[in-house]
C-alpha cells in the first residue's frame, strides 16, 4: 500500500516537473529549446549512477552476510541502473545533435563513460541469466557489480584525461546548467525533474525488489522439490502419483 | 611475513606450470599468435591499401591484436584446469586463494609478453613503422598493459570458466573492464613512436600503472569467492 | 531550424520508457503473485 502511494507521487511530481520543463521554463539564450533536454538528461543519469552504487555496496552485503535480500537488491539496482543509463544516453544525443551538431561526441567524457556503463551492467544482467544455482548467482554477480564499480572511476578519469590532450573545442558544455551563474529557473527546473525522477526510482526499485523476493522464493522451493523428489524412491513417486 | 613468503613460492610455481604448459604445447601458442597475425593483416584489408592510414592507425590497431589474442590465452590458462577437475583440486589445497590467483595472472602476462613481443615488429614491418626510436617506451607499455589485462582476464576467466555460453560471456564481461586500459596503451604506444611531442607519454604509463594496481588488489581479493562456489 | 522534435522526442522516449517499465514491472509482480503459491511442490513440507 505503501509503494502504491509512493508510485502516485512519482507519477504526479514527473508530470509537474515535465510540465516545470517543457512549457514554464524559458528558452536558454544559447542553446534554444535544447536546453530542456537537460533536465531528463541530467535526471536519468544521477539516477543511474545511484542504482549502480546500490548494486556495488547490496554486493559487497551479500559477500559479507549472505542474506538472499542483499542479492535482491542487487538485481534491483542493476536493472534499473540499465534502464535508466539508457534513458541518460538517449537524452544525451537527442541534446547533442541540435547543440553540437552530431549525436555522438567522443570527446565527451560522459557520454563515453556512459556508455560504458551500460555495456558492463548488461553483462552483469546476463551473467545472472546464465547461472541457475541462486547462492552462486549472487556470489558471481556481486564480484562483477564490485568490479565494476571500481572501474567506473579509472573509465572516467581516462576518457576526461584523452579529451583534455587533444583540446577540442566543444561547443556548449552539459555543466552551463550546474554553473552558479545560471539563472534560478533552470536551476529549479534541474533540481525539480531530478527529485521526481529520483522518486520513480524509489518507487521502481521497491517493486523491483518485490519481484527478486518472490522469485527467490520461488526458485528456493522449486529446489527443495527436486531435492525431495529425488530422495524419494521411484517406487514411492509411483505410488505418489 | 613467512606465510606471505609461502603464497608468493606458491604463485610462482603455478605460474611456472602455467605458463610453461601453455608455451611447451606449441600447439596453443602458435594458433593465438597465428591468429593474432590474421587480424593484423585482416586490419590491412580493412584499411588499406593507403600505408599512411596503416602507420596512423597502427598503435591502435597493435592493441586490438593483443588484446584478442590475449582473451585466447587467459581463457585457456583457465580451461586446461577444468579438463580433469584440477581446479577443484588445486582450492583443496590449504593454500590462499589469492597465491592460485597471482600465479594464473603471471602465466597470463608472461604468455601475453610473449604474444606482444612477437606482434610489435610484426606491426613495425607490415604498417611501415620504425621501432628503434622507441624502444624503451614501448616495452614499458607492452609490460603494464599485458600485466593488466592479464590481471583483469584472470579474474573474469576464473569467473566464467564453469558458466554456459563462456566463450561469449568472457569478453562480454571484460572487455567494458579493460576499455581504460586499452586507451592508455594505445596513448602511449602513440606518444612513444610520435617520440613523446607532448609529454604526455609519463601521464599515460601512469595510468597504466595505476590500472594495474587497482586490478590486481580488487581481483586477489575477490578470487576466492570464485573458487568457493 | 526548430529543436522541438528533439525535444519532444527526449522526453517522450525517457518519460514514456518510465511509464512502460513500470507498467511491465506491475505485470511481472502480478504473475509472479499468482504463481508463488500453487508453484510449491507437494512434496516440500516433507
Amino acid at each position: 500500500m505503501k509503494a502504491r502511494i509512493l508510485g502516485i507521487a512519482a507519477l504526479v511530481s514527473v508530470v509537474a516537473a515535465a510540465i516545470v520543463g517543457l512549457v514554464i521554463v524559458p528558452a536558454d539564450l544559447n542553446q534554444g529549446d535544447a536546453q530542456r533536454i537537460m533536465y531528463v538528461h541530467v535526471g536519468s543519469a544521477w539516477v543511474a549512477y545511484l542504482s549502480f552504487g546500490v548494486t556495488a555496496l547490496a554486493g559487497l552485503l551479500w559477500l559479507w552476510r549472505r542474506d538472499p535480500r542483499f542479492d535482491a537488491l542487487a538485481l534491483a539496482g542493476a536493472e534499473i541502473g540499465v534502464i535508466f543509463t539508457a534513458f541518460a544516453i538517449w537524452g544525451g544525443m537527442m541534446w547533442g545533435k541540435p547543440v553540437w551538431g552530431v549525436y555522438w561526441q567522443w570527446e565527451d567524457p560522459r557520454l563515453t563513460t556512459t556508455a560504458l556503463l551500460l555495456v558492463l551492467y548488461v553483462g552483469y544482467l546476463l551473467l545472472r541469466r546464465l547461472t541457475d544455482d541462486p547462492t552462486r548467482r549472487a556470489t558471481r554477480a556481486a564480484v562483477v557489480g564490485l568490479v565494476a564499480a571500481i572501474d567506473i572511476p579509472i573509465v572516467h578519469f581516462s576518457v576526461v584525461w584523452w579529451r583534455g590532450l587533444h583540446q577540442t573545442a566543444t561547443i556548449g558544455s552539459p555543466d552551463r546548467i550546474l554553473n552558479p551563474a545560471a539563472p534560478l529557473v533552470f536551476v529549479l527546473a534541474l533540481v525539480s525533474m531530478t527529485l521526481a525522477m529520483s522518486l520513480a526510482w524509489a518507487y521502481l526499485m521497491v517493486r523491483r525488489y518485490e519481484l527478486a523476493r518472490l522469485e527467490w522464493a520461488r526458485e528456493e522451493s522449486a529446489r527443495r522439490g527436486r531435492i525431495v523428489a529425488a530422495r524419494t524412491p521411484a517406487t514411492a513417486r509411483e505410488v505418489a502419483r | 611475513m613467512s606465510t606471505l613468503r609461502t603464497e608468493a613460492r606458491v604463485a610462482l610455481a603455478i605460474a611456472r606450470k602455467d605458463a610453461l604448459s601453455e608455451l611447451r604445447g606449441r600447439h596453443a601458442t602458435v594458433s593465438t599468435l597465428f591468429f593474432a597475425a590474421l587480424v593484423l593483416l585482416l586490419f590491412g584489408f580493412a584499411l588499406g591499401p593507403d600505408s599512411r592510414r596503416l602507420t596512423e592507425a597502427a598503435p591502435g590497431l597493435l592493441w586490438l591484436a593483443i588484446v584478442f589474442a590475449g582473451l585466447l590465452a587467459v581463457g585457456r590458462l583457465h580451461l586446461v584446469e577444468t579438463d580433469d577437475g584440477a581446479l577443484e583440486q588445486l582450492a583443496l589445497y590449504p593454500i590462499e586463494r589469492r597465491a592460485i590467483y597471482a600465479g594464473k595472472a603471471l602465466a597470463g602476462s608472461a604468455v601475453m609478453l610473449v604474444l606482444g613481443g612477437v606482434l610489435l615488429p610484426a606491426v613495425a614491418i607490415l604498417y611501415g613503422i620504425d621501432l628503434a626510436r622507441a624502444v624503451v617506451p614501448l616495452v614499458a607499455t607492452l609490460v603494464l598493459g599485458t600485466v593488466g589485462f592479464a590481471a583483469v582476464g584472470t579474474f573474469y576467466a576464473g569467473l566464467t570458466v564453469r558458466m554456459r555460453a563462456r566463450e561469449v560471456m568472457l569478453p562480454l564481461l571484460m572487455l567494458p573492464v579493460v576499455a581504460p586500459l586499452l586507451l592508455a596503451a594505445v596513448q602511449a604506444t602513440a606518444a612513444a613512436l610520435a617520440g613523446d611531442p607532448f609529454g604526455e607519454l609519463a601521464g599515460w604509463l601512469q595510468l597504466l600503472v595505476v590500472f594495474d594496481v587497482v586490478m590486481i588488489v580488487a581481483g586477489a581479493a575477490t578470487y576466492r569467492f570464485l573458487l568457493e562456489e | 531550424m526548430s529543436d522541438w522534435p528533439f525535444v519532444v522526442a527526449g522526453y517522450g522516449v525517457i518519460l514514456g520508457g518510465l511509464a512502460l517499465y513500470a507498467a511491465l514491472l506491475q505485470r511481472r509482480l502480478a504473475a509472479a503473485r499468482r504463481s508463488g503459491p500453487d508453484e510449491s511442490s507437494p512434496l516440500e513440507d516433507e
